[in-house]
């Protein structure tokens, strides 16, 4: 395989508009209304084109999933995500204090 | 094949109406969606329901549903050819054998049966699966980058493009630089396309198996450092273990508990770095270490101590005092 085969799906890497609709089953008009609504940040709000982190794929294929399965629209999905969004930056922040903190009682 | 209770699995009656099936769906999708669910078994349950959900919302696959009979969940059946006919299938051509056919398959040649014939006989471009995977590795692997194999359930079709589930086992290249919960795509490794249809993706996502020396955040890792309350004292020099083998670390007289001592690019290799770059960093916890019981030599250096040091690690106490009274 290839190296350029593997995307890296997290910030070090830029993905386009046009490959988050067509890694999601959303439209563009709903990928649009995420970054609206707050779901999806740019990192290049200003520009007419937009490109997004990597990490944002795994956001809006979860949108697509979530749309189709839990039969939302884009509000409903907008606050789902960013509540998910949420929760996993707690997480992330909850292991970082336990790989911090040392292992008792082993000595 | 194997019945299902697609009522059961909903919760319903058999008599429920349309609005109860769909109130019962998004209760339970809700519940068990698996990108929102924090239950293990959330993905198979989820896996259940809207398969239940798929047929009994629809009028005529739930007709046809209602006419298999009611059997034990699990129970061995098959339909009847009279069944087949009724419901046109592409199960009835031919030879009408249900045989090694999920009730799943069956309903999902009911819809494609409405929608002119399988997938063997569809021109048009039809895309491959997607599939998403959990990669459990260990630490080392991911330091080194790794070759994994990957059972997944895939849809495979004959030629009469009929569609049955089949386990297979995929290797998939995990590239240096990736640790516990991250993402990769990997273009074109997913299911094959049909009639032109570009090539599912695999999505992976790295699962860190715990590791008995190393926590692991991020890139970063930390390691306990246990020292003795004389190495702690005096300073000394430590070998420490990395994922490249031991390292001498240096560690400053009068050392403290839970200080963190940092080994610059000692940790997980980020990606992108082939030119050798970016990497984690390594922290030491420091952890002063008492032995479990002192022999007598030592109590008497102890009390030796005691008694010639003026080294006071409350002092903060008695000033707080005094400020009070």
């Amino acid at each position: 395989m290839q190296v350029n085969d593997i995307l890296w799906l997290d910030r070090s890497q830029r993905v386009s508009i046009s490959e988050l609709v067509d890694l999601s089953g959303l439209t563009e008009g709903e990928v649009r209304e995420l970054v609206e609504f707050g779901a999806l940040v740019p990192t290049n709000p200003q520009e007419v084109a937009w490109t997004f982190g990597a990490d944002c794929v795994v956001t809006v294929r979860k949108a697509g999933r979530l749309r189709a399965d839990l039969e939302l629209d884009t509000h409903a999905l907008a606050l789902a995500l960013t509540l998910l969004e949420q929760i996993q930056s707690l997480e992330a922040e909850l292991s970082q204090l336990r790989a911090q903190r040392p292992a008792f009682g082993r000595w | 094949m194997k019945y299902k209770d697609y009522y059961g699995i909903l919760g319903v009656e058999r008599t429920a109406s349309e609005d109860d099936i769909k109130k019962a769906y998004r209760k339970l999708a809700r519940k068990y969606h698996p990108d929102v669910s924090k239950d293990p078994k959330g993905e198979e349950k989820f896996k259940d329901v809207a398969e239940a959900y798929q047929t009994l919302k629809d009028t005529e696959k739930r007709a046809a549903y209602d006419r298999l009979g009611k059997h034990q969940s699990g129970e061995d059946f098959e339909p009847s050819r009279d069944w087949g006919k009724e419901f046109n299938t592409q199960f009835n051509e031919g030879h009408s054998s249900f045989e090694g056919v999920d009730l799943s398959d069956l309903f999902a040649s009911l819809s494609r049966g409405r929608s002119g014939g399988g997938r063997g006989n569809a021109s048009f471009p039809i895309p491959g699966e997607d599939y998403e995977v959990a990669a459990q590795i260990n630490l080392e692997d991911a330091y080194r980058g790794t070759q994994v194999a990957l059972n997944l359930s895939v849809p495979v079709y004959d030629e009469q493009g009929r569609m049955r589930r089949e386990s297979r086992t995929f290797q998939a290249r995990i590239p240096k630089g990736a640790t516990d919960g991250q993402r990769l795509r990997l273009r074109g490794q997913g299911g094959k396309g049909h009639h032109g249809g570009r090539d599912g993706d695999l999505y992976l996502t790295i699962k860190l198996n715990p590791h008995s020396l190393f926590r692991v955040d991020g890139h970063d890792l930390y390691i306990d450092l246990p020292l003795t309350p004389w190495e702690a004292a005096r300073g000394a020099t430590i070998e420490v273990p990395t994922l490249a083998g031991a390292v001498n670390l240096k560690v400053a007289p009068a050392t403290n508990s839970g200080q963190q001592l940092r080994l610059g690019k000692r940790g997980l290799p980020k990606p992108g770095g082939a030119a050798g770059g970016e990497a984690g960093d390594l922290f030491a916890l420091v952890k002063i270490v008492m032995p479990p019981a002192l022999n007598e030599h030592e109590q008497a250096l102890f009390r030796q101590l005691a008694e010639g040091s003026t080294f006071d690690p409350r002092r903060h106490f008695k000033e707080e005092n005094a400020n009070a009274s």
